[in-house]
């Protein structure tokens, strides 16, 4: 059963592909010299929470940053291959990374709230990529802020300031803040690594839910958070001194019946109990 | 030996800053002893009169601050392109530390060098004649460094997660710098250009021969041939008539102002900074 399941998996990264949100063929990404990524090879299919487990330092969060051109910020990162979202290369010249960036949204480990009113933060971006009129927005940040499961919560405070939520309200008013600019595809970078258990199962419960209008890309150091929401994963592994996907497959197989040594001993690691 | 040195050399020390400190509480301490006799509610409302023996210093203190509010609006704009191009648009650290040095070079310009240059500029070639903007110019090319080089200190304390966040959401880089890089690090323009303006506004030296004169001007009625007096002048040529002792104690006078002056634009950039050195320890 097990192995019919891998098939499907391999089977899944060949075929899927034409459709796949993102595509990535032979990326390599080097920073001074040394290689951080070689020859990763993944695709992601639309609708669906694509998890990235693997050791620290492997690599995880610079192959999901190669997924939006984050990477462009940092100079010396060098990247190369293809990656592909809806089917058009990001790295192509005729695409803008701005607009880019702005169909894809993205969560950082610690939420990122800028010091301004909650409403401020939730419209932070939309305001700027589109014109609309005061009443839109409205009707936008409360949209948004619903769909993050927030609203009930700050309905009566929107002016007062959002370094004043706990962390927990912050992380889910970064998700509202990337879901008012209605983004196709989300990523996440260890998004409930900050927060206490309760936190996490909000953000857990939001991501089963996203996932019927939104491509996810998570990833995470909880195994049990793995087995909880995701659907596919894939394992960075450290091979040769530099970062690669060592196994892919539906979640459940990967996670019972690993086939590939390095994800095995990452599995049987303390760090990777539920 | 070891116990010996541990007491000396902190010994040492503190006779040092002793030094320092009883230097300033000293000057402070003749200054005003000297000078608080000469003021009076009427040494701030009313001119000068008889060549500086009598009357105030209304037009005189007018003067260097309207020299210090042009040189406040003209630095900060130039400033802040200066301190973004540094931070901000340059990526190669070569070019950066190349735009650091002519900022340090800049600042080791010597202030009549600065006079001599704005008066050959303005004064001769423009023909502006003695003009009170001539003196916001040069005294906004004198605080240029300190006002760029607090912006780019603010700008480079600005947790990377801002930047990276607001590149997330699909932002260009003008909108960037718009909402999330001025907006945090305005501080900045206000610390330097405080702590600038507290040296800048006593000197002499910029404005002597381009923008102030010692007697005859009120308030600035244009550019051309529109000079100001001020402060700094004010005392250069008491001070060289100061045998006459009525002149001495208006003298006196205008420098404590000059001094109030200068202390309380120190004062106003403390808290800026104060909230600088906070947020770095944050």
């Amino acid at each position: 059963m097990m192995k019919l399941m891998h098939k499907e998996a391999e089977s899944h990264d060949t075929t899927a592909s034409a459709d796949a949100t993102f595509r990535v063929r032979n990326l390599n990404v080097t920073a001074r010299g040394k290689t951080l990524l070689r020859d990763v090879n993944v695709s992601i299919a639309p609708r669906q929470v694509f998890g990235i487990i693997g050791p620290s330092g492997a690599g995880k969060s610079t192959f999901l940053r190669c997924l939006n051109r984050l990477t462009d910020l940092t100079p010396e990162i060098r990247v190369s291959g293809d990656v592909r979202f809806e089917g058009t290369s990001v790295r192509d010249p005729s695409v803008d990374p701005d607009a880019l960036r702005a169909r894809i949204g993205f969560l950082f480990q610690q939420p990122v709230v800028f010091p301004k009113s909650i409403i401020e933060n939730v419209l932070f971006g939309v305001r700027r990529l589109r014109r609309l009129s005061r009443g839109v927005l409205a009707e936008v940040a409360e949209r948004a802020l619903r769909e993050a499961a927030l609203w009930n919560e700050v309905r009566d405070r929107l002016n007062d300031s959002a370094l004043a939520l706990s962390v927990g309200q912050q992380q889910r008013l970064c998700l509202a803040r990337a879901l008012a600019s209605e983004p196709e595809a989300i990523l996440m970078d260890e998004p409930t690594s900050a927060l206490d258990p309760k936190s996490t199962q909000a953000i857990e419960e939001l991501i089963l839910k996203l996932k019927e209008r939104h491509t996810i890309v998570l990833v995470t150091h909880n195994i049990g958070q793995a087995r909880r929401v995701t659907d596919w994963l894939a394992c960075i592994c450290v091979r040769n001194g530099a970062g690669t996907v060592a196994e892919t497959a539906c979640c459940d197989a990967l996670l019972e019946n690993p086939q590939c040594q390095e994800v095995v001993e990452y599995l049987g690691s303390g760090s990777s109990l539920p | 030996m070891r116990r010996a040195s541990n007491v000396i050399f902190p010994a040492l020390c503190g006779v040092c800053a002793l030094l320092a400190c009883a230097l300033l509480v000293g000057l402070v301490f003749v200054i005003a002893q000297r000078g608080v006799p000469a003021l009076s509610w009427t040494f701030f409302t009313d001119q000068m009169r008889q060549v500086g023996s009598a009357g105030g210093i209304f037009y005189n203190l007018l003067g260097t601050l309207i020299l210090i509010a042009a040189a406040l609006v003209i630095s900060a704009p130039i400033a802040t392109g200066l301190a973004l191009t540094q931070a901000v648009y340059l990526r190669s650290a070569s070019a950066r530390s190349r735009l650091g040095l002519f900022l340090y070079t800049l600042n080791g310009i010597p202030s009549i060098v600065f006079g001599i240059f704005g008066f050959i500029v303005f004064v001769k070639f423009f023909g502006w004649g003695k003009s009170w903007l001539i003196g916001g110019i040069l005294l906004a090319l004198m605080i240029l460094p300190t006002v760029t080089v607090s912006l780019i200190e603010r700008i480079r304390a600005l947790p990377r997660k801002y930047i990276e966040a607001a590149t997330g959401l699909g932002l260009r880089q003008s909108q960037i710098i718009w909402s999330v890089i001025l907006p945090q690090s305005w501080s900045g323009l206000i610390t330097g250009s405080l702590l600038g303006l507290a040296r800048a506004a006593g000197e002499t030296a910029p404005i002597m021969f381009t923008a102030t004169i010692f007697a005859g001007a009120s308030l600035p009625h244009g550019i051309r041939e529109s000079p100001v007096l001020s402060l700094p002048y004010h005392i250069f040529i008491l001070a060289q008539d100061s045998f006459d002792p009525g002149v001495g104690a208006k003298l006196w006078g205008s420098a404590l102002v000059l001094l109030m002056l200068v202390f309380a634009l120190s004062m106003i950039a403390l808290p800026f900074r104060l909230r600088l050195h906070d947020e770095a320890h944050a």
